[in-house]
């Protein structure tokens, strides 16, 4: 029944989608284009892709084992919440999800159309071209309904796409992969992620709508710019949380491995963090106007080419979680996108305003400009690096792999330039910065900086690198502290209290300010990575039950082993104290546990990590013995300070979410006058 | 009055940037110069290691990153190598001899693996050449503005 219902929606919303494209070109090319003429396709689609989704849920938590994909990825003991994440756990289910997305995704977007918008009208058509897409995979090669028509040994051995297919159930599904369903961010993490990717789709629709009416001014920008924005806030949020789930959930104790599907969610982030910037350069100073669609055309192609190298099983990767034949499917899609994007834009090349004002590389813009290499080199390495295997065997038939030594070789030389940039760059004037205006604005940083990396120098940082990015860290905050109370003071001057003064120069001007509080955010994050890199202490202490052991002005103590059954899981653990240097004081007490999953013949290292404002003592069992156990006690120095920078980043892209672009409506004296207030 | 007391601060603010800065950089020239090694520390240098070389049965994870008993047992391998007296190069030997070269994450720079060092390299290039280029069309006479 519910798989019926749920494949008649995937069709609607298909039929849907075909009908909105169709309409949407159709309407778009008409006299004065009618929104109101794309509605039903819309509604069609909204409706189509909520129900699949409802349905599909539905279906997981009422226990539907007639539905294959429940059966397989769902049992009746699973707990709650992973039942809900069920929904997302493989393939099938992350494309219902996706669609979803989309199909709410297009609801907003229409309802923004005007009567007369034919740049709205068209992109909308544009993004029911790409629902056409994700709704016919859900319809062919992921479909999530497949009714299960043979049950061998209690597990669905054969499935049938069709819905009305007389149906086999299962007592009982066999659940979802254990490294999935062992942590709550696991439920969190994807959605974020997805939000992220299937936000760059509605700029990225405005751009080739642009293009296809030759209408290549800002004006798809202006109206995507938001959105751009959202769906980077979403992405770097899904990016942060995964890297947190790895550092909570895989056990030895990093948060970033560089592994193909990390740097399949990383790449779309580097894109889109080069197109915000160089947006900025465009609605400033009329620059990069063909940059930028080759930015937003890139974003979105990575953002597919990330769910291919995820869900394709063409690079081996520890979160390659599901393998099929859609794989092809979605190269051939990618294979489209960019070379119908590119093609067109070839086409449109002579439309698009080329005026490069670039007054000197010294200034806002310049540096921005950089930025743009910076980022651009960046994500063409990660993505040469992740490529690079697959490239070697195509040729060579060799097996070989790239791992961290060639990314971290690569990313820290750019992390210290991307720091010079910002701290330099960020609050450098447009057009033209003096070396005198220059200076001003950097001394307090240089110092700063300068006694930041002594100070990591006496703390006992010894890796050049770690301290040259601390330094520049502190250039970037203090440079940007400083300029905003210098702000700040100029409108205090002018009669308002402090409070206050502090308060109208962010309000005066949030995309700016926000971008500041999401620059500082890098900067965090960068100082984090380098202490949790470079002082990290890693070693292994054997423990009987009783016995303690010193590290590194910790004492731990092996209290007594435990063991529990739980419904989906054996556990086994250990009781360890965790006290001060002398052994005399508990000032916390851990269970580093290993999780046996019988179903799957697989075991868990589960560490637990206990935070300070030093550092995080984090403990996982290696063996676990009668005679006692091996315990791994891991110290890493600032620890949170990676998920507080993530956290300051999010932060800064929500603030800049409320700008008011007072000179887009502004004369353009008033223009002017502002941009040379800024100076 | 009042300007002499603006021209002390102001020169006690100018002492500051100075101050700071010097002992900052004498710290860091102290602190840096007799090249502290920091790989002397066994376990950092097993790290280390491991972190350079692949899991030979694992999808993509390297030997620090792997849960699976041959990475424990690989790890403990390394441990007894550097207790043992071996440098980081012939551990790193040992595992090519016995695993091939494809248990290398970083690729030596030979052959193929070049492409790994100039690739990059060449895309620096290109950019550093377009952004130039977008300075230079500037003082083009085709180039003015509008």
């Amino acid at each position: 029944m519910i798989a019926a219902a749920g494949y008649l929606s995937i069709v609607v919303a298909l039929v849907s989608a075909i009908a909105l494209t169709v309409q949407g070109v159709r309407v778009s090319r008409s006299p004065n284009p009618d929104p109101a003429r794309v509605k039903i396709p819309a509604i069609g689609l909204v409706l189509g892709g909520v129900a699949a989704f409802t349905l599909l849920e539905i279906g997981i938590l009422t226990h539907d084992f007639s539905i294959a994909y429940v059966a397989k990825n769902t049992a009746l003991a699973t707990p709650f919440v992973f039942l809900l994440a069920g929904g997302w756990v493989a393939l099938a289910g992350s494309v219902v999800l996706w669609g979803l997305m989309l199909s709410l995704f297009t609801w907003l977007v229409w309802r923004k159309l005007r009567v007369g918008d034919g740049l709205g009208v068209l992109a909308l058509g544009i993004i029911g071209a790409v629902a056409v897409f994700w709704f016919g995979l859900m319809a062919t090669a992921a479909n999530p309904f497949e009714v299960c028509t043979e049950v061998v040994n209690g597990f669905c051995a054969a499935s049938s796409w069709w819905p009305l297919s007389a149906a086999a159930a299962p007592l009982d599904g066999i659940g979802p992969n254990p490294l999935l369903a062992n942590h709550i961010l696991m439920a969190v993490h994807p959605p974020l992620l997805y939000v992220g990717y299937v936000g760059f789709t509605v700029p990225f629709a405005f751009a080739i709508a642009a293009l296809i009416r030759s209408d290549t001014g800002r004006v798809w920008l202006d109206r995507t710019h938001r959105w751009s924005l959202v769906a980077w806030i979403f992405l770097t949020a899904g990016i942060l949380l995964g890297g947190w789930w790895s550092y909570e959930v895989l056990g030895w104790g990093g948060y970033w491995a560089w592994d193909p599907v990390e740097n399949a969610a990383l790449l779309p982030w580097i894109a889109a963090t080069a197109f915000i910037h160089s947006a900025i350069v465009q609605s400033r100073r009329s620059m990069l106007q063909a940059w930028n669609f080759v930015l937003v055309i890139v974003t979105f192609a990575l953002t597919i080419f990330g769910t291919f190298l995820t869900r394709s099983g063409v690079i081996a990767s520890v979160h390659a979680f599901s393998l099929s034949v859609v794989g092809p499917v979605l190269l051939i899609f990618l294979g489209l996108i960019v070379f119908g994007s590119f093609g067109l834009f070839a086409a449109r090349a002579s439309t698009v305003a080329s005026s490069p004002r670039l007054d000197s590389l010294v200034s806002r813009e310049g540096f921005i400009l950089l930025n743009n290499l910076l980022m651009t080199l960046f994500g063409f390495t990660v993505l040469f690096g992740t490529l690079y295997p697959l490239l070697v065997e195509a040729f060579t038939g060799r097996e070989v792999a790239v791992g961290r030594p060639f990314f971290d070789r690569v990313a820290v030389p750019l992390a210290i330039l991307v720091l010079l940039a910002i701290g330099t760059g960020s609050t450098a004037p447009w057009r033209l910065a003096s070396g005198k205006v220059l200076w001003q604005r950097t001394r307090v940083g240089l110092n700063v900086g300068l006694a930041v990396a002594a100070i990591s120098v006496l703390v006992g940082v010894g890796s050049v690198s770690v301290i040259v990015i601390i330094g520049l860290a502190g250039f970037v905050i203090a440079n940007i502290v400083a300029f905003y109370l210098h702000q700040s003071s100029r409108a205090h001057g002018g009669g308002k209290s402090w409070p206050t003064a502090l308060a109208s120069t962010v309000r005066n001007d949030r995309g700016f300010w926000g971008g500041q509080v999401a620059h500082i955010g890098v900067a965090l994050i960068a100082v984090a990575i380098g202490t949790t890199s470079a002082l990290a202490i890693r070693t292994e202490v054997p423990l009987a039950v009783g016995e303690t052991a010193v590290v590194e002005g910790y004492c731990v103590k092996y209290i007594e082993p435990f063991s529990r059954v739980e419904p989906t899981r054996n556990v086994q653990g250990a009781r360890i104290a965790i006290l001060d240097s002398t052994c005399s004081t508990t000032r916390a007490v851990l269970e580093p546990r290993l999780h046996e999953y019988p179903k799957f013949g697989q075991v868990i290292t589960t560490p637990q990590v206990w935070t300070t404002w030093i550092d995080d003592v984090y403990l996982s069992i290696a063996s676990l013995s009668d005679s006692g156990i091996r315990l791994k006690v891991l110290i890493f120095p600032l620890q949170w300070l990676v998920w507080v920078g993530g956290l300051t980043i999010v932060a800064g892209g929500t603030l800049a979410l409320g700008r008011k672009r007072r000179d887009q409506s502004a004369t353009p004296e008033r223009g002017e006058q502002r941009e040379r207030a800024d100076v | 009055m009042n300007n002499v007391s603006v021209q002390m601060s102001e020169r006690r603010r100018g002492l500051v940037w100075f101050i700071v800065p010097v002992i900052a950089l004498a710290v860091l020239v102290v602190g840096l110069w007799p090249g502290a090694d920091p790989a002397t520390d066994p376990e950092a240098r097993a790290y280390n290691l491991a972190v350079r070389l692949k899991c030979p049965i694992c999808a993509g994870e390297s030997l620090a990153g792997s849960q699976t008993d041959l990475a424990k047992d690989l790890r403990i391998r390394i441990a007894d190598e550097i207790e043992a007296g071996s440098t980081d190069e012939e551990i790193i030997a040992m595992f090519v001899v016995n695993y091939g070269e494809q248990v290398l994450l970083d690729p030596p720079a030979a052959g193929w693996g070049i492409m790994l060092w100039a690739v990059p390299l060449g895309a620096l290039a290109v950019g550093v050449v377009a952004i130039v280029g977008l300075r230079r069309r500037d003082r083009d006479p085709a180039g003015v503005e509008k």
